[in-house]
């Protein structure tokens, strides 16, 4: 019996390359002729460019070509404004800069250092403007404009259609969700609860920095290698910049050195095309660390959120209030508001639920898609409030989410109706896996106090959304495969290899992902949304699906059999009194040892469900995380001894891949929860490097992490499948912060936790005491 | 104010003229063709750039090549002989210990030095040992777990 | 990096005549493992480096019962980690680098050049302030010796002089009964810079229990590292008592000089101080009343 390949952990394809060194990463690959591009950035957050001499820096010796505003004022072959929702970022800066790092220029030379000596020659005369740098002070009335005007694209993303900028104001977006009647909700509960929470923008610190290879061909069209997670929208984009067919760009990815989120959208490339337009030579772009930095953020943001709840612990009402910082450019911000306000109230049962979720803009770089997606910043208000409001009510933190988690057939809160939900098992494994209940008596003579803390979330994944895929099965059975999911390291060539090979009774030798070339595979939206398994894995076997139906109607033909009586299955076909290798159906067909058959899958989500019902997500992620800590009462330090992720993954295809998704999206939590945060003086990021921004090292991971993977299995995703990408990483910070309450009775709202937010929190509770007891 | 520096790089002795102020990493990437090792935060916190000179770990990204001048280097390259992959390199792909596999080579060499020098390591060794290399994706626990892998299986075969 | 020539003497006498030929322009390169930033970052483009390394007598590390300890400037951090030496005779030195940095910079760095470079946040100076450590420069009148405490000025200021090199550090064997204890406290990732270092040493009288000497040295609280003398004149020539300790360590905390910065603010810096000391004082008590010879 062939040994199984759904739910096996087989070795990864990539694997081999990487470990030896031999995988290609952007920067690692050479291009005849390539020249060094480099950037001239904003010295100020905010100002009017006045003039611009760029005049010294072609002069300086192997400099092959400078771009400046001059070359898209009045050029009606180039339109210079783009974004993936607004047309609000430009090439370089065309009229004012917005945040201290907009690119205002670009430099091609033979050399780097010919290069950085161009940037330097170039003169621009600032006319410097007042400048906003946290959502509180933007929204004031009043306060320094980032846009006067936006651009809003004719043909927008169906999911964001109708969120519009506010005029004269820094709202970029404003979401709504409103069910039943929360005032009334308020009022017929017991308690309410208001809190405010905020976390730091912070970075995704892909080892690899943002790189891009660009030039033009004779004829003009536009070839573009990027070290990006969406490959289509960046041919979109560069096709409406450029005024080009689509068919006229071409873009392609190689291995990527990590992206969480961060190498969405257009980075680098509109730059380069226009760099090697006019140097008529490959650009290459390779960021440095710190502007990496400059690039992209995730969302800083502030939260104040309400809740009613009933003596017995039903909650009965809750507003949130979500203000995201997008910095100055909108980019997917919008969506990253809208997503966060979906899920603001969290995964449980509420029947009076408002939610207002602004992104704004600031004089900041701007933020963007960061794995977690808007809700890690939701969830970290409302799963720590649910503990404060399960501390008042004396009840067990689980119980109380037990009580009022979502479950099969509950109604979401816009409406619809949920069903796969594996929530409240998640939620129960995690807690076991820490020993919920378990209580260690305390040393009262040590500084040292250990808690316990859980979390759970629920999140959307993109819909509407698309992809499809090819399969084309060679002569000798064995097939390539044609996807646009790009593998950033999640494991994506093995697990949507290991759907094909199940599909078409191949093994995993017989199945080759072909390289990523918008020329070659089909269109997928994005690899992002942890929607690639789900979507992309569907796609997969549809294909193969049709390549089967292929198979049997020729075995038909061929073999002057009924359709109904050839059977494919186990890499052969079967037709009444005899088995056919693939190989002999294909040359049966051409007369020849050649030719393909080519099997094609699609999956297109839609916002409104089979039954015709609203449907925000084509699937939900629910999942839970618990953590047990060990806090230094007199320094305020934290141990996290365990922690526990639990998700719902439908069916695990490759479940060491799926560990690796929750444990690592554990890591990345544990960084953002104690000192991940970029810190900003007056509009200048004083900590863009890694000894100053400090990423989580071995040293700093819990002792323990366990995955726990509950599976209540999809009937749309291939073999059950759900996406787990992101699900880990969400409820880490609350999960942690609701252990240290735990722990010692301080509750920490804002991020980064601190040793000496806990310190003094402490300090705090013990001054608290002693007037008390005055 | 070039000049030429004499590398056995993965014991291939290569000569080659750099400047001063040029990085092994540069040397070993774009002289070299090596393209294993590479450029991370630039600052010697991340350890993408890791290379061994004179079998210790070097961040190759700080690291002169001037200063290289007669120094044995070792690179990921160096690892696999004749198509076979080192136990390390076959131990991470069994555990698990990467993803998008950008600091691999250097968690792969920087464990290497280490097994190196203390073949039976505590998993407090391994541990301060490795700290200064960051995985991003966050695999720590399975690039432990095969560093452990293969000092038990010298263990064995030390017994 | 900007381009430099790059020097290589072979004797600490040629190496402090470029110094001299060279001014300002010149650097001394050694383990590079912090020049590298800051020529990297453009804060400083020197257009000569002068090499160090292949000078032999500043390697190795020597110890004489009487003299007691003597590190070459090119001594590396790797070195003090993992010398049996070291592990014998100041096995706190070998503990202390088993954190410091990470395993490539303790490779590359070298003592020598933590100390001159006077980079705040480091944990070596106060280790060897507190063991009464010297240093010896050469220039190229001649060689002097001063304490270590004297070459410490300012941020990344020394009292070298331009022309001047660290040669070799002394750390004198330590009175009997003598214990120290060093606590690196990070405020983030444990691999993270220190935000505060603290070390306390005490030398007993022969009834155990009186304080003859007490040294109380403070890291990353002030420009320099600094002795904190208010509390460590509280601790000598008295009977060791936790109540004392605790009134030394509130001293020390309004004695240093901290400045908010990433790692923390002033205030929970000085509350730091004040823990640590409390952590440090007992361990360096139990360890000088336990004195066999190492510490």
């Amino acid at each position: 019996m062939k040994d199984q390949m759904i739910g096996s952990s087989v070795r990864r394809v990539d694997h081999e390359a990487k470990v030896t060194g031999r995988a290609q990463y952007l920067a690692d690959m050479k291009f005849p002729g390539v020249c060094c591009g480099k950037i001239l950035r904003s010295p100020i957050a905010h100002g009017r460019i006045r003039g611009m001499d760029a005049s010294a820096a072609l002069r300086v010796p192997g400099v092959l070509a400078v771009v400046t505003r001059d070359d898209f004022l009045n050029n009606s072959r180039i339109d210079p404004y783009y974004g993936p929702v607004f047309k609000d970022q430009s090439i370089v800066a065309l009229d004012k800069v917005r945040f201290m790092g907009d690119p205002v220029a670009g430099v091609a030379a033979v050399t780097e250092s010919a290069a950085e000596e161009a940037l330097a020659a170039i003169q621009v005369d600032y006319e410097e403007l007042p400048a906003v740098f946290d959502v509180l002070e933007a929204r004031r009335e009043g306060a320094p404009l980032v846009h006067e005007i936006i651009r809003v694209p004719p043909h927008g993303f169906e999911d964001l259609a109708g969120l519009r900028p506010k005029e004269s104001s820094n709202i970029c977006t404003h979401f709504q969700l409103t069910r039943g009647d929360v005032e009334r909700g308020f009022a017929e509960s017991d308690h309410v609860f208001e809190d405010v929470f905020t976390l730091p923008d912070t970075q995704h610190s892909s080892l690899e920095a943002h790189a891009v290879v660009a030039w033009v061909e004779p004829g003009g069209r536009i070839v573009v290698w990027s070290t990006t997670q969406n490959p289509f929208v960046i041919r979109t984009q560069l096709s409406n910049i450029f005024r080009v067919p689509v068919s006229q760009v071409r873009v392609l990815v190689p291995y990527i050195g990590g992206g969480y989120g961060g190498k969405l959208y257009p980075k680098l490339e509109p730059l380069a095309v226009a760099l090697a337009l006019k140097a008529q030579r490959p650009v290459r772009i390779v960021l440095s660390r710190e502007e990496v930095f400059l690039t992209i953020t995730k969302h800083a943001a502030h939260i104040r959120i309400k809740t009613g709840v009933k003596n017995d612990g039903t909650l009965w009402g809750r507003e949130c209030e979500v203000l995201l910082d997008t910095g100055a450019y909108a980019e997917i911000g919008p969506r990253v508001a809208k997503k966060s306000g979906y899920t603001a109230a969290g995964p449980y049962r509420i029947p009076h639920v408002k939610i207002n979720s602004y992104c704004m803009y600031t004089h900041k770089p701007p933020a963007g898609a960061f794995r977690g997606f808007g809700v890690s910043q939701s969830a970290w208000a409302c799963e720590s409030q649910m503990d404060i409001i399960a501390a008042a009510l004396k009840m067990d933190p689980l119980e109380l989410r037990l009580k009022n988690a979502y479950e099969e057939g509950d109604t979401f809160a816009t409406g619809e109706t949920l069903t796969n939900v594996g929530l409240t098992d998640c939620i129960k494994r995690a807690a076991r896996a820490v020993g919920w209940g378990d209580r260690r008596p305390r040393n009262s003579s040590s500084p040292l106090a250990r808690g316990k803390g859980l979390a759970c979330l629920i999140k959307a994944t993109i819909t509407p959304s698309l992809s499809s895929a090819l399969v084309k099965m060679n002569e000798d059975g064995s097939v390539n495969v044609y996807t646009g999911t790009i593998e950033v390291g999640q494991g994506s060539e093995t697990v949507l290899s290991q759907i094909v090979a199940e599909e078409l009774g191949l093994t995993m030798e017989q199945v080759r992902v072909a390289p990523m070339d918008t020329d070659v595979v089909p269109y997928d939206l994005t690899t992002s949304s942890s929607r690639s398994t789900f979507h992309m894995g569907k796609a997969m076997q549809l294909a193969c699906q049709d390549l089967k139906g292929q198979l049997r109607e020729l075995a038909s033909q061929l073999y002057k059999v009924p359709k109904d009586q050839v059977r494919v299955e186990d890499g052969k076909v079967t037709i009444p009194d005899a088995s056919l290798s693939y190989r002999e159906i294909l040359c049966t067909r051409f007369g020849m040892s050649g030719g393909n058959l080519v099997g094609q899958g699609v999956v297109k989500t839609s916002m409104l469900s089979p039954t015709g019902e609203k449907s925000t997500s084509a699937f939900w992620f629910l999942g839970a995380g618990a953590a047990e800590v060990e806090v230094d009462r007199e320094t305020g330090r934290v141990r996290v001894l365990k922690y526990a992720s639990a998700a719902d993954v439908g069916k695990a295809i490759h479940p060491l891949g799926c560990r690796q998704q929750l444990e690592g999206a554990a890591v990345t939590g544990v960084g953002q929860t104690f000192f991940e945060q970029m810190v900003f003086d007056n509009g200048q990021l004083i900590n863009p490097n890694f000894i100053d921004y400090v990423l989580p090292s071995l040293l700093d991971v819990p002792e323990v992490i366990e995955s726990l993977m509950v599976e209540v299995p999809h009937p749309e995703g291939p073999f059950g499948a759900k996406g787990i990408g992101e699900t880990g990483l969400i409820p880490v910070a609350p999960a942690i912060a609701n252990a240290i309450y735990d722990a010692v009775g301080v509750r920490i709202k804002d991020l980064p936790i601190t040793p000496e937010k806990i310190f003094m929190a402490l300090q705090a509770q013990r001054e608290g005491t002693t007037l008390e007891d005055r | 104010m070039s000049r030429f520096i004499t590398l056995s790089v993965n014991e291939v002795s290569r000569r080659v003229e750099v400047e001063p102020r040029e990085t092994l990493l540069e040397v070993i990437r774009d002289h070299l063709g090596l393209t294993g090792a590479k450029l991370g935060c630039d600052i010697q916190v991340c350890g993408a750039c890791t290379l061994l000179v004179s079998g210790k770990p070097v961040s190759s990204c700080s690291f002169l090549a001037v200063d290289a001048d007669g120094c044995e280097v070792t690179s990921i390259e160096g690892l696999s002989c004749n198509g076979r992959l080192h136990r390390l390199q076959e131990a991470f792909i069994e555990t698990g210990g990467l993803q998008c596999g950008f600091c691999t080579p250097g968690f792969i060499l920087t464990a290497k030095a280490l097994l190196d020098e203390q073949p039976h390591p505590s998993e407090e060794q391994i541990k301060k040992y490795m700290a200064g290399n960051l995985c991003r994706c966050g695999c720590y626990q399975e690039i432990l777990d095969a560093i452990q892998k293969v000092a038990g299986r010298r263990a064995v075969q030390n017994g | 990096m900007k381009n430099f020539e790059y020097l290589e003497p072979r004797s600490v006498q040629e190496a402090c005549q470029l110094l001299r030929q060279h001014g300002e322009e010149a650097r001394i390169f050694a383990g590079g493992t912090s020049l590298s930033i800051v020529m990297k970052q453009g804060f400083f483009q020197p257009k000569y480096l002068v090499n160090i390394k292949k000078i032999p007598d500043l390697t190795g590390i020597r110890w004489d019962p009487k003299r007691g300890l003597t590190l070459g400037a090119l001594v590396t951090h790797r070195e003090l980690e993992t010398s049996p030496l070291i592990q014998e005779t100041f096995p706190i030195l070998s503990q202390i680098e088993e954190d410091v940095a990470n395993i490539r910079v303790r490779v590359m760095g070298t003592v020598g050049g933590n100390l001159a470079y006077a980079e705040p946040l480091t944990d070596l100076p106060q280790i060897l302030i507190a063991l009464e450590a010297s240093i010896r420069v050469a220039g190229p009148d001649g060689d002097r010796t001063m304490s270590l405490e004297e070459l410490f000025v300012d941020y990344y200021e020394t009292s070298l002089r331009p022309d001047e090199i660290l040669t070799e550090v002394l750390v004198p064997t330590p009175p009997p009964r003598t214990g120290i204890e060093y606590i690196r406290f990070s405020s983030s990732s444990v691999i993270d810079k220190p935000c505060l270092g603290t070390a306390v040493r005490f030398t007993l009288e022969e009834d155990l229990e009186t304080v003859r000497t007490a040294r109380v040295v403070l890291g990353c609280v002030a420009p320099t590292p600094l002795r904190a003398r208010q509390a460590e004149a509280l601790l000598e020539g008295k009977r060791y008592e936790v109540q004392r300790v605790k009134e030394a360590a509130a001293f020390a905390s309004r004695e240093c000089k901290p400045v908010s910065d990433l790692r923390g603010s002033e205030a929970y810096k000085r509350e730091m101080v004040r823990v640590l000391v409390t952590r440090a004082a007992p361990r360096a008590f139990e360890k000088a009343r336990a004195f066999r010879g190492q510490v």
